[in-house]
């Protein structure tokens, strides 16, 4: 029983001694030999008893630190494969260590600064926060920047960190996805490939599962805002080599470039400027007095519509139709209230 | 069952443990106040570590951590003069690697610094992306944030303004509609994924003001020495400040669109469930704002009340559907 000499060591305590006693050995220990000697565990420990909840406290443990980065590998014994009780563990130092060669200039380090800077919210604040203060442990301090700046990237889907976990652990996925226009969400399958933010949205890249288990092979595009319940995940997927970050942009500037809309704005408006300063805007000239026409790229029509009807009268949809008929479709559901 | 402890706390308290060594192998003799500043963290956080530090080690031949399988400090130095000296070094001796999420965030986190225009192109950007998957324990999960470049002379004119000490001149349509020509002393540039925006001392009003970027036009750049700088100035955390004049309507919304309007809902907010729909208050400065937004989103949000505020959003969108009916004749 744990008395007052053995009070509970504090995790962080725990993980540390692990990892160090880890690093250690060339060799590797047993689970039995950290379990009962390792700092942490050993005060739990019961010789010849059950070791039950600290064997799925160790579990948990191996899962935090390796969530670190800290490559915790097992070896089996030589001529007991398989066995449990001989396997050993270990951490290489080699494959802890950061590399020799990979040091940062006092101008990365403040570049590196602000990028873990964009994360302000969700998991990725705290990974950054601690990639930080593993680059600080190199002793280079950043340069001090001119403007100040503060980038954020705002992760407000749901859906984004069972998504990003799936993609780093590998596995297929399930959601339900409501397309604009239908009247209620389906079931999909797919592959995740790759997480991109574009025009301000959260993407998802991905092969989708038709017909249970055979995939088409052809890439789709989900945004996250449209997966309206929860990810599951399921088994590990299969291996798709590429850069699908880069082919995902590729995609989605390809749709940016073939969807075109023209316009009509009232000049000296919200709508004058704010859609005169977009991404890829042209200038097509007068329409009439008092306005002008432009003509927009946008990725999705359902969204550009909603953001149109936004400027109320201070936008006329000329072309395509489609989106014309979609923008008087919510300024009339709107006025209705 | 057993305990649950908190993973996120613990994770980072580890990651700082197995960064801080070896630092203070490269800096025998650091003060406590130096390790803080240079890690981001408090004096007593410092403190809590080293002491930690020093009582840990290896099970050791022994299997019972006898002393030099552990950590020593000099103690003295630490206890009298805060200053930290490792006098014995167990099994650590370089930084840790990054962790494949790690390296993510951080490629991430700097393909979106790409959209500034002092970073296009960068050497610097593309070797770093680089140097981090070397720098990780696995392959980064594929993450992107593309960002919109079409601000990008708006911001290289901010940064000549910032490098040269001098007031911009530019013309600002505010969210209610009116267009001003102002001097602008730039401190600092914030941004939320795709929308941008200059903090800035506005000459007009003589006070600190936010802008959004593709709200100006005709920026230039004046030989006006700038009178403030942000070092002088406190800019307060939020872009935008609650303010007593601002007015509160009820609305109800999809639960899925919540986020979407989630910084217009003022602190302690109460919300109930009608019919599938959440009913909620939001907090906005003016109508103005109020009808574009309502009116952008009409598929998952409607006004509830007050009256006024229905009366707006809905005179907006049907001016909106009326001109389609004058074209369409």
């Amino acid at each position: 029983m744990p008395s007052a000499s053995t009070a509970r060591v504090p995790v962080e305590e725990r993980l540390f001694s692990l990892v160090l006693a880890l690093l250690a050995t060339e060799a590797g220990l047993t689970k039995n030999e950290i379990l009962s000697t390792v700092q942490g565990y050993r005060q739990r420990f019961v010789v010849d008893g059950d070791n039950g909840n600290l064997e799925r406290q160790f579990e948990r443990d191996k899962d935090d630190i390796r969530d670190l980065g800290v490559p915790l590998e097992t070896v089996d014994s030589p001529g007991d494969a398989g066995n449990n009780q001989t396997l050993r563990y270990r951490i290489p130092r080699g494959a802890y260590q950061l590399p020799s060669e990979i040091r940062f200039t006092p101008e990365e380090m403040t570049l590196l600064d602000l990028a873990a800077r964009v994360w302000r919210e969700g998991s990725l604040s705290g990974e950054s926060r601690r990639a930080l203060l593993k680059l600080r442990s190199l002793g280079v301090a950043a340069d001090e920047p001119t403007l100040g700046y503060a980038p954020r990237v705002r992760l407000r889907d749901a859906a984004f960190e069972p998504l990003d976990a799936a993609l780093e652990k590998r596995l297929v996925v399930r959601f339900p996805y409501l397309k604009p226009g239908e009247q209620a969400a389906r079931e999909r399958e797919v592959i995740p490939l790759a997480l991109v933010q574009y025009q301000g949205r959260w993407h998802l890249s991905a092969e989708e599962y038709v017909d249970g288990g055979r995939t088409e092979g052809a890439r789709k595009m989900f945004l996250l805002r449209r997966i309206v319940g929860k990810v599951t995940t399921g088994r590990p997927a299969p291996e798709r080599p590429g850069d699908h970050t880069a082919t995902a942009v590729a995609g989605l500037e390809e749709v940016w470039r073939r969807g075109i809309a023209e316009v009509e704005v009232t000049t000296d408006t919200d709508a004058a400027t704010r859609l005169a300063n977009r991404r890829d805007s042209e200038r097509l000239g007068e329409a009439g007095p008092g306005a002008e026409r432009l003509r927009l790229h946008f990725v999705d029509m359902a969204i550009m519509a909603d953001e149109l009807a936004g400027f109320g009268p201070e936008v006329l949809v000329v072309s395509p139709p489609e989106l014309r008929a979609a923008v008087i479709e919510r300024l009339e559901e709107a006025a209705r209230g | 069952m057993a305990e649950r402890p908190q993973p996120l706390q613990a994770r980072d308290k580890l990651a700082f443990l197995l960064s801080v060594v070896p630092w203070l192998m490269d800096h025998d003799g650091a003060t406590v106040a130096e390790t803080a500043e240079h890690f981001g963290m408090t004096p007593e956080q410092i403190r809590e570590a080293v002491r930690l530090i020093a009582v840990s080690g290896v099970p050791g031949e022994t299997d019972s951590y006898q002393h030099e399988d552990l950590f020593d400090i000099d103690w003295d130095a630490f206890e009298e003069h805060d200053e930290i000296q490792l006098t014995h070094l167990v099994a650590i001796d370089d930084a840790p690697r990054f962790s494949a999420r790690e390296a993510a965030a951080l490629i991430a986190g700097l393909q979106y610094l790409a959209s500034l225009p002092e970073n296009a192109g960068s050497a610097t950007l593309a070797g770093l992306t680089g140097k981090l998957s070397a720098g990780a324990s696995a392959a980064p999960a594929p993450m992107g944030v593309e960002a919109d470049p079409a601000i990008a002379s708006a911001l290289a004119l901010i940064r000549q303004a910032v490098e040269r000490g001098v007031q911009l001149d530019l013309v600002y349509l505010n969210a209610s509609g009116e267009k001003e020509r102002r001097h602008v002393d730039p401190l600092r540039i914030e941004s939320f994924d795709d929308d941008w925006y200059l903090r800035g001392w506005c000459h007009l009003r003589e006070a600190v003001r936010t802008f959004r970027l593709d709200r100006i036009s005709e920026t230039q750049i004046t030989e006006l020495p700038i009178e403030h700088r942000a070092a002088d100035l406190s800019l307060p955390d939020r872009l935008f400040e609650p303010s007593p004049q601002d007015l509160e309507v009820t609305i109800d919304i999809e639960p899925s669109a919540m986020p979407l309007i989630a910084d217009f809902i003022p602190d302690g907010a109460t919300s109930s469930e009608t019919g599938g729909r959440i009913r909620t208050t939001l907090r906005v400065s003016h109508y103005h704002g109020l009808k574009r937004l309502v009116t952008r989103m009409s598929g998952v949000m409607s006004v509830v009340g007050p009256e006024s505020a229905r009366a707006a959003v809905a005179a907006w969108a049907q001016a909106g559907a009326d001109r389609y009916r004058e074209t369409s004749r």
